[in-house]
């Protein structure tokens, strides 16, 4: 017999117990009919939590108690008055009837939860086709069509017109390299394998790293960096946060015209090291603002801005990896920002050591 | 340079890539030896002695970490390892096993042949020795130990000058944090990255002329630091 079904007969028990016990203390002062309700209350309470078996045990220990203690003749299982055979059926009817019931509930909403389930790995599986088919056949047609000018007239262009098939087939696939390293990316974060590889790391440090790296993209925008010289160290993996502020970055610059400004901000706030990425694409809707650090959601459904979707949600599993959050924010004069916080960890002391020594 | 064009020994697997790097660097005046094997790697270091060696880290016979390992045994030639983005940790490992310098996949030649320069450039001025490190707007004379900065003689702890000094010894190239922090502060600090942080930083603010956008003592992430000589 499993723990469950046990749980189950115990239950039965003490409910009959229970429902006898306040059967006693009522007796005197309340009919019959009102004492066998009390019992229909342990029956109906076993019934709803436990397997059939217990509730049908508690109708019968119910019927027992009741017709043994409270049902004329008392002390004794024999009945005087038939009617209250009919409370003894229905106790067992209510039992049997409640139990089916629950036992229908749950298996519905276990359905539900399977079905709901199924349509969010099948809604990811299509958003990623759709992306995959979006934006890698876009830039492989590019490709593509401009590598096989240059195999087949390459000889006939002149040298700029061949410079830029090249600069395009360049372009492209570093595009594309970009993009499947992103897929790549999130599986591995959330596959829950990656072992974070902590440091002592200088937030400038992982700034520069992430603006040398875009720095050529960044170049159609204006940055404007607000980073105190005296920030506390973080105990992070600087790659992975790295990787973080340049999906923010990279994101600020998917969305917003070239010439505008796109700004850095570092803070320290209490324990935690706060940085925000602003741009001006235009205020968030609330929904939206809920909704943009999820996986494949883009703002245009359309993917008009390029991307699969993924570079925020990237951006928050490595956050949170690191116990910090995340989240987006509406500023005045349709500004958005997009936030995170890391953990600081006191730095741990350093010897000192005698001052410079003088150039004698 | 030399009149005789240095040898690159290539140990890539993937064809195409092996191509694509035998056209560009060829140009570039260099003379190829291609591996197509870690094992194959290892053995033709050995028998062609080139001037520098580039190693793919994702080699399916054996790792590059092990052909580096195995070329680090008998030479000090230097080794620029090729790795990709999603295995950030082989790198580290590489640097440990001996690796000077890398580049992430997908590249740029022009950033493959900077860093092949580099190495090479700097495998000749080990042989010589130099002590003195010009910066742009400064100088170190770790053998006199004296430090100026635009005229001035700038103070620098004896700490400062080793961490100079174990990042001039590979100028130009990758140090990483625990051989740093193994060869100025001891074996018992490896993990104390702290320090570098705090002692970089010092660095900077006595020899960067913006220490926010550093030209000299520069970051590599997850890794460790470089040390850019004046142009």
């Amino acid at each position: 017999m499993s723990t469950k079904v046990r749980k189950g007969y115990a239950w039965a028990v003490a409910a009959a117990a229970a429902c006898t016990l306040a059967g006693l203390a009522i007796t005197p002062r309340f009919d019959l009919v009102n004492i066998a309700m009390v019992y229909m209350l342990g029956v109906v309470y076993v019934a709803l939590r436990h397997p059939l078996g217990a509730a049908i045990a508690t109708a019968v220990l119910c019927v027992g108690a009741f017709d043994f203690l409270f049902v004329p003749p008392r002390g004794t299982l024999t009945v005087d008055d038939l009617q209250y055979l009919l409370t003894f059926a229905i106790m067992v009817v209510v039992a049997v009837v409640i139990s089916r019931l629950v036992q229908d509930a749950r298996e519905q909403s276990r359905a539900q939860a399977g079905l709901a389930l199924e349509a969010e790995t099948e809604r990811i599986r299509s958003a990623l086709l759709a992306s995959i088919s979006h934006d890698l056949r876009t830039p492989l047609a590019v490709i593509v069509g401009a590598s096989s000018s240059l195999v087949d007239a390459g000889d006939r262009l002149n040298a700029d017109e061949r410079r830029g098939l090249a600069k395009s087939v360049y372009e492209q696939s570093r595009d594309m390299s970009d993009r499947v390293v992103k897929i790549l990316e999130l599986t591995r974060l959330e596959a829950g394998g990656l072992k974070l590889q902590r440091d002592w790391s200088a937030f400038p440090d992982i700034l520069r790293a992430a603006l040398a790296r875009l720095h050529e993209r960044m170049a159609t925008h204006r940055v404007v960096l607000d980073v105190p010289d005296d920030l506390p160290l973080i105990l992070v993996d600087a790659t992975l946060v790295e990787q973080a502020l340049g999906n923010l970055l990279e994101n600020a610059l998917k969305h917003t015209p070239p010439g505008t400004v796109v700004s850095v901000k570092a803070e320290r706030r209490d324990l935690a090291l706060r940085v925000s990425v602003e741009d001006y694409a235009g205020a968030l809707s609330p929904d939206q603002v809920e909704r943009v650090f999820d996986k494949f959601w883009r703002g245009d459904p359309e993917g008009g801005a390029g991307g699969v979707g993924l570079g925020l949600a990237i951006c928050r599993a490595i956050v949170r990896l690191h116990g910090g959050r995340v989240w987006a924010e509406s500023l005045s004069g349709g500004a958005t920002a997009f936030r995170f916080e890391l953990p600081i960890d006191e730095t741990p002391p350093m010897p000192v050591e005698a001052p410079a020594a003088p150039d004698d | 340079m030399t009149d005789l064009s240095p040898t690159i020994l290539l140990v890539e697997d993937e064809p195409e890539i092996r191509r694509f790097l035998r056209t560009s660097l060829s140009s570039e005046g260099y003379r190829i030896v291609e591996s197509a094997s870690g094992s194959r790697g290892a053995v033709d270091a050995a028998t062609h002695k080139p001037d520098l060696a580039i190693v793919d880290l994702g080699l399916p016979d054996m790792d590059g970490v092990a052909v580096i390992r195995r070329i680090r045994a008998w030479s000090p030639m230097p080794i620029i390892v090729l790795s990709a983005r999603v295995h950030e940790r082989g790198k580290l490992e590489a640097f440990e096993a001996g690796a000077d310098d890398y580049v992430t996949k997908p590249f740029g030649i022009g950033e493959l042949v900077a860093r092949i320069r580099v190495a090479l450039r700097h495998a000749m001025r080990s042989r010589d020795g130099e002590q003195t490190i010009v910066l742009d707007d400064g100088s170190i004379d770790l053998e006199k130990r004296i430090a100026r900065r635009g005229g001035a003689p700038v103070r620098l702890t004896p700490l400062e000058f080793r961490l100079v000094a174990v990042l001039a010894k590979h100028m130009g190239m990758v140090v990483t944090h625990r051989q740093l922090l193994r060869e100025v502060w001891g074996p018992t600090h490896e993990l104390d990255t702290h320090y570098l942080r705090i002692y970089i930083k010092q660095l900077r603010d006595k020899f960067e002329p913006d220490p926010a956008q550093p030209r000299h003592f520069l970051t590599e992430l997850g890794v460790g630091y470089r040390l850019q000589p004046g142009e």
